[in-house]
């Protein structure tokens, strides 16, 4: 993109740019099939499609494709979450974590794992954990907006989010401190992350939530690129700027909140992903969105593989993957493209 | 009947525990090219903002072609004003296309490419602003003129009926500057493009518009064609100094030029003021007549007394009292030595009480001498004596000669002449 600042205007060029971004989306739907072959191929009962007669082989199989899905839509919700909230807070540090989000949805989480259900049982964990995420998005910025008029700065957002998400996972360390045994294992392991699929009806709940608000974020995609310009030229290229902050705010909370009470607390996906896939993509959030959202299901899908793999018959927790196994790969990456994402 | 592109109607507006403008009233008719002009913090930008509906005013209203602009649906607003702010800052990495782009609203559907039409007034509004060559740069990487330049026309995108620029081209060169002013008002002329800039530049403001605001402190001071509003007098009161103004021999219009060289030549010889302030009330008086080129004494000031610290922070010679005590006859004595090497002596709105009263002796002092004395007007609301002492003592020093004076722009013409005929 930089390469060609000297040349004159070609008019070929915009459809060449369409043609590689169609190639890159070719791409990215060649790895979710890549993803999806590894899943089902890697498990550690063993490397190869299980013998679909036998009763073990089927569980085994139903197991894997579970985790694929388990893996794609938990990748594609923290992802997409934290690319917007990079883009709304004009931020490369944001996060779903920054804003003290995922620690609620943790609480929240928490909570109904180890003092049980107040609500019936499918919808207990995610709606917990979605409230609790929405009202700490509440406390973050109504404590933000202290003493000035106006909406809060993005400094006194991420600095209350710091705060608000330390009381949280103090008050989830005081939770598990106080757990019964059973109550004590079924935490941790969700803490640390991992994709052990999710009862059926909260696997069609979650993907409900997570498909509204994708379609909602893709609905805004283009607002969002105006708003990293400032909420003063979104004002005036005529939007409402507060009402869409707002409820992209709302929707990558969701979506974040969901990730969570599915598959713990896994980090690294929000914050790295959306910068590499920026990097690859270029920050048109009409593509981006997606292909964050596809990116991050692939990179957890094939991170869940060699938890399972690497120690079998032990499995790893995959929130302790995506960083051993993501990181140097996407370093690579950043250090030689940062600066086609973030100029800052 | 003919809609206002602008109509204000005694519109206060600001931030909140601190309101700029105050009770501003105009009109702009439709395709009239407008400067605001005015010195820095006179409420410029904020009036932008407020025109722009950004600032909600806290009274009045604000019209835009009749409709009430806090009752204007964003999309219908854009349409009708486009704004190039000060500074756009684009932290992620999009291409000057990409942002001009923003500007064509409805090629923002998040599915689907932009029209043809879309396209062509983007690429048009480019050619305009000179800015075609340089859409696939990354748009923070490029310089501040020519992030200026983009900015225009991403606003030009948007097709509107009125533009308003805040400090928009101030970071242009010369030629840039030229020719984004003869493309506004080649729009202007052709499609009664109503124009509404920002400028420090006075003299390219009185060239350019059919009309001038001249702001000072949140109010329009004055409007009117640029032979009405560009008058020495003033402008030199509005920016508190010497301006004069003269027509330009080629093209007729005024033209301000500062004294900037006659002051330092008028100062060869130097002259030495003594100030007798007080609690943060010289400051101001310490900076303009140290940059006027005096030198300035100062006392007697107690220890700690934010003016003490301004004196010795700019140098200024100064007599020194213990925090918080009453004024002793040693003090008084070096300020009286100090006071009779001076031409003239100044006091400030510095308020009296007991400890401080008998720096009045230092008029005194100097009124017998024949020097001249100034006392800030108003003692009346700044005497804590018991009995209203300052007062009497001001009364006499006045029917001895010292004069009252009320605001830096007479004063520093009356020091100049009494001081200068004196060395």
């Amino acid at each position: 993109m930089k390469g060609s600042n000297i040349k004159p205007a070609d008019p070929r060029r915009r459809s060449d740019g369409q043609m590689l971004k169609g190639a890159g989306f070719a791409l990215l739907s060649v790895s979710i099939g890549l993803a999806f072959a590894v899943s089902l191929l890697l498990g550690p009962s063993g490397i190869g499609i299980p013998d679909l007669e036998s009763v073990s082989g089927k569980a085994i199989f139903s197991l894997r494709l579970g985790r694929f899905f388990m893996g794609m839509m938990v990748g594609a919700s923290l992802s997409a979450s934290g690319t917007v909230f990079q883009a709304l807070l004009r931020n490369p540090l944001a996060e779903p974590y920054v804003l003290g989000v995922s620690g609620g949805a943790g609480l929240g989480a928490a909570l109904s794992i180890l003092v049980g259900g107040w609500l019936p049982g499918l919808l207990g964990l995610p709606l917990t954990a979605f409230l609790f995420a929405l009202l700490t998005l509440a406390a973050v910025y109504t404590i933000a907006g202290q003493g000035k008029g106006g909406p809060p700065s993005v400094y006194s957002l991420i600095l209350s989010g710091v705060i608000i998400s330390a009381i949280c996972s103090s008050l989830i360390m005081f939770l598990v401190s106080t757990a019964t045994i059973e109550g004590l294992h079924t935490v941790i392991w969700w803490m640390l992350g991992n994709l052990q699929p999710a009862s059926p009806s909260q696997q069609i709940v979650s993907l409900v939530l997570i498909a509204v608000a994708l379609a909602g974020l893709q609905f805004l995609s283009a607002a969002l690129n105006v708003l990293t310009l400032g909420r003063e030229i979104a004002h005036y290229q005529g939007l409402n700027a507060d009402r869409i902050i707002g409820t992209a705010l709302f929707l990558a909370t969701l979506l974040a909140a969901t990730a969570v009470s599915m598959g713990g607390m896994i980090g690294f996906v929000g914050l790295v992903v959306p910068h590499v896939m920026r990097a690859l993509y270029g920050p048109d959030h009409r593509g981006l969105i997606p292909a964050s959202a596809i990116g991050g299901g692939v990179f957890l899908v094939l991170c869940d593989a060699l938890a399972r793999v690497l120690i079998a018959p032990l499995e790893i927790p995959v929130g302790v993957i995506t960083a051993l196994a993501g990181g140097p790969f996407f370093l690579f990456i950043l250090r030689r493209k940062m600066n086609d994402a973030w100029i800052a | 009947m003919q809609t206002d592109a602008i109509a204000f109607r005694s519109v206060s507006a600001g931030y909140r525990k601190r309101p700029v403008l105050q009770d501003v009233s105009f009109t702009v008719p439709e395709g009239e090219f407008v400067c605001l002009i005015g010195p820095n913090g006179s409420g410029k930008s904020t009036l932008l903002k407020t025109a722009a509906g950004l600032l909600r005013p806290s009274h009045g209203m604000v019209r835009v072609f009749g409709y009430d602009i806090s009752a204007l649906k964003p999309r219908l607003r854009a349409s009708l004003i486009g704004v190039v702010p000060q500074k756009i800052d684009s932290p992620m990495a999009f291409t000057v296309r990409q942002i001009v782009m923003n500007g064509r609203g409805r090629a923002r559907r998040s599915w689907g490419v932009p029209s043809q039409e879309d396209d062509d007034i983007a690429e048009r509004v480019m050619i305009y602003t000179n800015v075609l060559e340089l859409q696939d740069r990354l748009f923070n990487e490029l310089s501040a003129g020519e992030q200026q330049r983009a900015a225009l026309a991403m606003a030009l995108a948007q097709e509107p009926r009125i533009i308003m620029l805040d400090e928009a081209i101030s970071h242009l060169d010369i030629n840039h500057r030229q020719e984004v002013l003869r493309i506004l008002m080649k729009i202007n002329r052709e499609k009664r493009l109503t124009v509404l800039l920002v400028s420090h530049d006075l003299n390219l403001s009185s060239q350019i518009a059919d009309r001038l605001l001249l702001m000072q402190g949140g109010t329009i001071v004055r409007q009117g064609s640029p032979d009405e509003v560009m008058q020495d007098r003033l402008l030199s009161t509005v920016y508190d100094c010497d301006l004069q103004v003269r027509k330009d021999p080629l093209t007729g219009s005024p033209v301000v030029t500062g004294m900037l060289e006659g002051s330092v030549r008028k100062q060869a010889v130097r002259s030495r003021l003594h100030v007798v302030s007080g609690g943060g009330t010289g400051i101001e008086l310490f900076r303009r007549l140290s940059i006027e080129g005096y030198d300035v004494s100062a006392g007697v000031l107690n220890q700690l007394d934010s003016d003490a610290d301004a004196a010795r922070a700019l140098g200024i010679g100064c007599v020194l009292e213990q925090p918080f005590s009453a004024i002793g006859p040693a003090a008084i004595g070096q300020a009286a030595e100090m006071v009779s090497q001076a031409d003239g002596v100044v006091f400030s709105r510095v308020p009296f009480g007991s400890g401080n009263l008998v720096n009045l002796d230092l008029a005194l002092e100097a009124l017998k001498k024949g020097k001249p004395v100034w006392i800030a007007a108003g003692i009346e609301e700044r005497d804590y004596t018991s009995g209203r002492e300052a007062v009497s003592r001001v009364r006499l020093l006045e029917s001895q000669g010292a004069k009252a004076w009320s605001s830096m722009h007479d004063l520093l013409p009356e020091i100049a002449r009494k001081c200068r005929r004196m060395t």
